[in-house]
């Protein structure tokens, strides 16, 4: 069955925090951020207050980058030629405004053991402060359920899927659990719990006065720009090493992108992203062509 | 065939005879069949056997296996078994009625139910341990049965022939209570408790000829299912039914109760949702609904996620009502088009999702804008488009409540939906109920 990836409901918090990343099996599998409570994560819908936006493309070919915050964080959204429903709307768009988005879920990891997760938009769409106030609502109630699978799982033995379904917990969730519990070590509940009660108590007038700061650990800032530049850098080696509209061969992509500071290691890096956004693909073995 | 591998059939002609006939003359009636009249060696020994008053259903002829290793295809099979239940029942063929045995046989391996074809022919009782001759066996309703028909023999045998413990025997005869919204298609034997939402009679075509069939809606708080009752159990809109023995299967997806006269259908008798309440369309999950494949009249909530090609303004061929684009219809050519609205959402809830199909009413409603106005507005801004837009507009990241049937194929699941609204919780009350659970814990 060809199923359409659920869009997951998580604060930013949660999914800042991730830092693994897998793929399904086989050809254009999709790729999944998986976060610290097990949310596993392809697609994800998100509301909150766009406070930021910039072109940092060109008036020709835009790239915005914009950034929308919750109560628990950050997001950080792009958008360029390859998203065009989402660039326009992001154009028109003025912050600060409350703003919806679906998307894609994007990461960028410069060296080993780092992961930068961004979201790459498919909808974007301006909504009233009541639909922001439902979002996080519903993040609410699935972060909660996600804290108690992951609970669950770390009690047991051997984590499994068909254990935890047979909890009641849903195959995909299940799924992004196991996986998540493989790979972080340790997951501070308390501190998720903290970040729902005080999500909850952002939506109750009696508590708007002493909102405290929600300690989150924020990314840093992300090097977006760097990894964007540098991924339109090689798609122009790759033009212009395809001569023959057959493919530009590995070896000379490589040399090339030395030339231009790129190394080899973040060249690989660079082109599983082009890859994965489907804007490249290996024709055969050894060879990147332009889609 | 030679002489020496004829002896072993000679030998088992002779137990049959009980050694009344001498082997040679048996070898050579038996040569003369197999290379004279060259029939195959079944036909021969039973004609040898039949010549000298014997009876052909005593030879071994059935493979001989135990309960475990059936597989529903056998002709013949021989089988050492415990009687764990026998009934009688009589059944219409043909307008006259016969009395046939039914019930469950067990051995080592397993169970498996039976039918005897003709109670006159045996007799045997609860407990019995008997060696069964030239049975065979069909799947039914995606299980094993084991038939003794007219060739079938059944010896008696001493009752510790067969050692098993029979705590250790699944609980076969069982049937399992199930709630209308755990019905999952190829379920069998079944019992369901629901009230008769309407009722029909109506004469179908099977492949034994047209059946009449009773068919409706069955509903319990759960939710509700379409159901076929191919024996008159005499059902009335609002009754209470229990049914014992049902089996269900599927159509696109959506799983229906079936039940034939096998079933025990008797009255509910104690307190049950009134038909009105049972009228409402149950809330349901996404997930839930993928598990169990569809289902009538359910309602979920979600978030549209997605408005897809093909929403908006739409043109259709008026003969045959296709989508058609450009004037031209692939069946009637150049034809008038006909405007109409629809919209074809994705439904997310954070858990699942489905595509839920609109038709125009709903989208006039949702859209707050009629056809007229739709059209109106695609002429000024000189494309459909732009009504496409305004749906996406209007829908996206909105919470929404919508009801109707869904049925599942390789795409998913699809609403067919009869009412639809915006609907936003009450945030604060909701808010504040969690907050004060998880209060409650720190």
């Amino acid at each position: 069955m060809i199923s359409r990836e659920v869009a997951w409901r998580a604060f930013a918090a949660e999914y800042n925090a991730s830092t693994l990343e897998v793929k399904g099996e086989g050809e254009r599998a999709p790729s999944y951020v998986i976060t610290p409570l097990g949310a596993m994560i392809n697609r994800l819908f998100v509301v909150g207050v766009l406070t930021d936006i910039e072109n940092t493309g060109t008036e020709e070919e835009p790239f915005w980058k914009a950034r929308i915050t919750d109560p628990t964080g950050t997001f950080f959204i792009s958008a360029g030629q390859y998203q065009p429903e989402a660039a326009i709307a992001l154009a028109r768009i003025r912050p600060p405004e409350f703003i919806a988005v679906v998307g894609k879920s994007r990461t960028y990891s410069p060296e080993e053991g780092t992961l930068y997760v961004s979201i790459r938009p498919e909808k974007v769409t301006v909504v009233d402060e009541k639909i922001r106030d439902y979002w996080i609502l519903e993040t609410c109630k699935s972060t909660l359920k996600r804290i108690s699978a992951a609970e669950e799982a770390r009690q047991m033995e051997s984590p499994s899927v068909e254990s935890l379904m047979k909890l009641g917990f849903s195959r995909v969730l299940s799924e992004g659990v196991v996986r998540s519990v493989a790979h972080y070590q340790t997951v501070d509940f308390e501190k998720y719990r903290a970040v729902v009660i005080d999500a909850l108590k952002y939506l109750l007038p009696e508590y708007q006065t002493e909102i405290p700061e929600i300690p989150v650990e924020s990314p840093e800032e992300i090097d977006e720009e760097e990894n964007i530049d540098n991924e339109e850098k090689v798609l122009a080696i790759i033009d212009r090493l395809d001569k023959k509209g057959k493919g530009a061969p590995w070896d000379e992509i490589v040399e090339e992108a030395k030339k231009e500071g790129i190394e080899k290691n973040e060249l690989e890096e660079i082109t599983n992203s082009l890859l994965d956004k489907g804007l490249i693909y290996e024709p055969i073995l050894g060879k990147m062509k332009r889609i | 065939m030679q002489k020496e591998d004829l002896a072993p059939h000679v030998k088992e002609i002779s137990q049959v005879l009980n050694g009344s006939i001498d082997d040679d003359q048996i070898t050579k009636e038996l040569k003369t069949f197999l290379e004279v009249y060259r029939v195959s060696l079944e036909t021969a020994k039973r004609s040898i056997i039949r010549k000298y008053g014997g009876n052909p259903a005593l030879l071994s002829g059935g493979q001989r296996k135990r309960i475990g290793e059936l597989t529903g295809n056998e002709q013949r099979v021989d089988l050492l078994v415990k009687v764990i239940s026998v009934n009688k029942k009589e059944i219409e063929i043909d307008g006259t009625y016969k009395p046939i045995l039914y019930g469950i046989f067990a051995d080592e391996s397993g169970t498996a139910s039976f039918t005897a074809w003709d109670a006159d022919r045996f007799d045997f009782n609860k407990g019995d341990a008997l060696l069964v001759r030239n049975a065979y066996t069909k799947e039914w309703n995606g299980q094993l049965q084991i038939n003794l028909g007219n060739k079938a023999i059944v010896e008696r045998q001493d009752a510790d022939s067969i050692n098993f413990s029979e705590i250790e025997l699944p609980k076969f005869t069982e049937t399992k209570q199930v709630k209308i919204a755990e019905l999952q298609e190829g379920m069998n034997n079944v019992t369901v408790t629901g009230r008769i939402l309407s009722v029909e009679k109506r004469i179908v075509e099977t492949s034994d000829g047209s059946k009449t069939v009773y068919s409706g809606v069955i509903a319990d708080a759960t939710g509700k299912t379409q159901f076929s009752a191919w024996h008159n159990f005499e059902l009335k809109q609002n009754d209470v039914i229990t049914v014992k023995g049902a089996y269900v299967r599927g159509w696109r997806g959506i799983p229906q109760l079936n039940f034939g006269e096998r079933a025990e259908v008797s009255k509910f008798s104690g307190t049950f949702p009134s038909l009105i309440d049972l009228s409402q369309s149950v809330l349901r999950t996404i997930v839930d609904l993928e598990k169990i494949g569809g289902g009538i009249d359910v309602r979920v909530k979600g978030v549209v996620v997605d408005v897809r090609d093909g929403s908006g303004l739409i043109f259709r061929c008026p003969t045959c009502k296709r989508v058609i684009q450009r004037n031209l219809c692939r069946i009637h050519g150049t034809v008038e088009p006909l405007p109409d609205l629809r919209i074809k959402a994705v439904v997310d809830d954070g858990e699942s999702v489905l595509t839920a199909i609109m038709n125009r009413k709903i989208t006039e409603s949702l859209l707050g804008m009629t056809l007229d106005e739709a059209m109106k507005k695609a002429k000024e801004m000189m494309t459909p488009d732009v009504v496409k837009e305004e749906i996406e507009n209007k829908l996206i990241a909105q919470p929404i409540e919508i009801s109707g049937n869904v049925t599942k194929d390789e795409y998913g699941l699809m609403m067919v939906v009869g009412s639809a609204r915006i609907a936003l919780p009450d945030i604060k009350t909701e808010a504040t109920t969690l907050l004060s659970e998880l209060e409650g814990f720190s």
